[in-house]
């Protein structure tokens, strides 16, 4: 094995690992700052891994892919979430519903049952063996998150999450699929954002509050 | 001839958008309704001649089955175009919604009908699930219209749990595209389902499987199969009446159209079985979930959503099953269901004009309120409770024998008795609606007293402007009830015999679902 790929393997180990680091460390976090900032982080490291492997792959595509991605998850969507937050005058607080040392051992249970599981199903190869089941973790802590915490706008960030581990599932299993397509699901996150936070401030309208516990009019 | 299918409706947006006038974005709505539907009408024609539409360029392209989803969205959008023009009108002049809303409703409508074209025409599966997450987001503003706070809680769910669900579809698209890769012997992958198809049986098995239980269960959530079907009765009953209708006549469809794809390339890898047991498992618990519930439903609205998770559960089990017949059972179904599930919307949105109320113990005597409006609503529920001669009747029948070819009889007997609920559930419901003495019904035209401060606000018309605007609320109301009067006609016609044309084109769709 030539030298150069033994320092992708360990870069890219080393920002994927990164990755699921901020989304298990989500489950301590109370403040709706912090909470938005390790989703900022979470973003960056993402456009960075697709960076750094335009660089060794030496493929164009993927550093258009890392742009648009720092573009709209790094800078875009964490600005347009403190906007609505600040607007909405969102509490900082933010109560799980389970307390914090069973939701960090819950997501560590998760990461092992995706490692232990997963090498089974899927037989892939090279140096995104790893990137994928960080991946498929990052999604189902995502998930466990949104099932957690109570107000809107978790639920919201939890969502995203979730899609920034759908993205780089998507870049492990592809190595970064055409640009059009990529930008084309790009739009779609963007847009989802936009619409989720018009929705947030008519919540916010009609409930008064923004808990989750109260949506529960329609039942059955 | 596919661009002209993204362009009109693309084009009414923007008219909408613009110009701030009730009757050109009305007309405008409706017309490009109608211009999508004789393309659709020109695209089926070519491909009952055997060819496929393509689009210089690629990326889109139509065949036999692209041709049959297209014709059905088209058609159907144009008969909910010209209910909206009804429903709507009357619920801006009713002060349910104001101006703005009422123009920004027609913008996201044909937004609406855009996404949803995309779906079928497009051969990329990447762009497919773009076009199907853009339904979601285009309709959850529909859904979240009445800015109620029940709407507004229906929408949020709706739109959180299907890009949920949506998201692993897409995990699913990637895990194919991977697989591809693989049997291209490490180049690139392709995303394409006419590549994917011809290289399907050198996909990696182990890989195929994964990627499909994630696309079933991604497309599954949109499509509103159960256990993954929780955000589909609020969206339902909340959205308005014609986005009801919408919603459940077409857009499930198109995100079962996305399993249909995915299960094509799934069967020539995995072979018949393994697709079989998903679509039974989603199939059996679709139909035995509706069924519980749809006896315990209060709310019309709410009620046929349930049973649109019985219907879709329905189509599930045809596809499964398999075999000459269930595949053409299957889309006959997916037909019916896109005709009978929104003329009984749009029935509910009569009465729901007369009485204010769509609560079925609130609600008695329509037949002799609204004879006509009673008599094509008894039509839609006898079709959608699978009573002959109807539709429904035939595309279910031709299940069970498909059933019973391959001697499933559990399969068979679950959904049998679950099938007799359905029938209960409805017919109580909606027999104690129609039948009985009415109950004191206000007169027509006049608004409800919990709205007479919001009518308040709107002019009052005086001298000739009352006869005018008289004439136009009774002319809309005609268009609508011609409408409506078609597609019972339809719902009749399809169970005495299948007009030669559309079987043809059935036949052909059957082929390549079931190839």
């Amino acid at each position: 094995m030539p030298k150069a790929w033994v320092v992708v393997y360990s870069i890219t180990d080393f920002i994927t690992v990164g990755m699921l680091l901020t989304v298990v460390a989500m489950n301590s976090l109370k403040r709706m700052e912090s909470f938005i900032r390790a989703y900022t982080v979470n973003s960056l490291l993402l456009a960075a891994l697709m960076a750094v492997s335009a660089f060794y792959l030496d493929a164009a595509h993927l550093y258009i892919a890392a742009a648009v991605t720092l573009a709209s998850k790094g800078v875009a969507i964490p600005l347009l979430l403190k906007k609505v937050v600040r607007e909405l005058k969102i509490t900082h607080e933010v109560e799980p519903n389970i307390n914090t040392p069973l939701a960090l051992v819950i997501s560590s249970v998760l990461v092992v049952i995706v490692y232990s599981s997963l090498s089974k199903g899927i037989f892939i190869e090279g140096f995104t063996e790893n990137t994928l089941k960080v991946s498929i973790s990052i999604i189902l802590i995502s998930l466990f998150i949104m099932i957690t915490r109570k107000k809107a706008v978790t639920q919201v960030i939890g969502l995203l999450l979730m899609e920034n581990g759908l993205f780089l599932a998507g870049f492990s299993l592809t190595y970064g699929m055409s640009t059009i397509i990529e930008l084309g699901v790009v739009f779609d996150v963007l847009m989802g954002a936009i619409i989720l936070g018009v929705f947030l401030s008519q919540i916010k309208k009609t409930f008064i509050d923004l808990d989750l516990d109260k949506l529960t009019t329609l039942k059955g | 001839m596919l661009l002209p299918l993204i362009l009109i409706p693309l084009a009414a947006a923007l008219v909408c958008l613009l110009i701030d006038n009730r009757r050109v974005y009305e007309y405008a709505t409706v017309l490009s309704c109608a211009a999508i539907s004789a393309v659709a009408l020109f695209i089926a024609w070519s491909a009952l001649s055997g060819g496929m539409t393509t689009q210089p360029g690629g990326a889109i392209y139509a065949d036999a089955l692209s041709a049959f989803m297209i014709v059905v969205i088209t058609l159907l959008s144009l008969a909910t175009s010209v209910y909206s023009v009804e429903y709507m009108g009357s619920e801006l002049e009713h002060g349910h919604i104001d101006k703005k809303a009422h123009r920004y409703y027609y913008v996201l409508y044909n937004l609406f009908i855009l996404t949803m074209l995309l779906v079928p025409i497009a051969d990329n599966l990447a762009v497919m699930w773009m076009a199907v997450e853009g339904t979601t987001l285009v309709s959850a503003l529909l859904v979240g219209l009445y800015r109620k706070r029940s709407s507004v809680e229906a929408a949020w769910k709706y739109i959180i749990l299907c890009t949920v669900g949506i998201t692993f579809a897409l995990l699913g698209t990637f895990i194919f595209y991977y697989a591809s890769s693989g049997a291209s012997g490490g180049g690139r992958g392709a995303l394409e389902w006419t590549a994917l198809l011809a290289m399907a049986p050198r996909l990696n098995p182990a890989t195929v499987r994964l990627g499909f239980i994630l696309v079933v269960v991604g497309y599954g959530t949109k499509a509103g199969l159960a256990p993954v079907h929780n955000w589909l009765p609020d969206a339902h009953s909340e959205a308005p009446t014609p986005i009801s209708a919408l919603l459940s006549g077409i857009l499930l469809n198109c995100a079962f159209y996305g399993i249909l794809r995915f299960a094509v390339i799934a069967r020539a890898s995995l072979g018949h079985p393994f697709v079989r047991d998903m679509m039974f498992l989603f199939g059996i618990s679709s139909v035995v979930v509706a069924s519980i519930f749809m006896l315990i439903q209060r709310n019309a609205k709410r009620l046929l959503a349930y049973s649109s998770i019985e219907h879709m559960g329905i189509i599930a089990l045809s596809f499964g099953v398999g075999g000459p017949f269930g595949f053409y059972a299957a889309l006959l179904h997916i037909l019916n269901h896109a005709i009978g599930k929104p003329l009984m919307f749009f029935v509910t949105g009569r009465i729901k004009g007369r009485y204010d109320t769509v609560e079925s113990e609130q609600v008695a005597g329509v037949m002799k309120t609204m004879p006509l409006v009673g008599a094509v609503g008894f039509v839609g529920i006898m079709a959608l409770a699978g009573a002959p001669p109807f539709g429904m009747f035939i595309s279910e029948f031709l299940m069970l024998k498909a059933l019973a070819a391959g001697s499933h009889w559990v399969v068979m007997g679950v959904f049998l008795a679950a099938g007799g609920m359905v029938f209960y559930g409805l017919l109580r419901s909606f027999g104690g609606m129609f039948l009985g003495a009415p109950m004191s019904p206000a007169p027509v035209g006049q608004s409800m007293p919990a709205h007479s401060t919001a009518s308040a606000r709107i002019p009052l018309p005086v001298g000739a402007d009352v006869n005018r605007r008289l004439s136009a609320r009774r002319f809309r109301g005609l268009l609508s009830g011609i409408v409506m009067f078609i597609m019972a006609g339809a719902l009749l016609v399809l169970g005495l015999y299948i007009p030669g044309p559309m079987d043809r084109l059935i036949t052909l769709s059957a082929g390549i679902i079931g190839r």
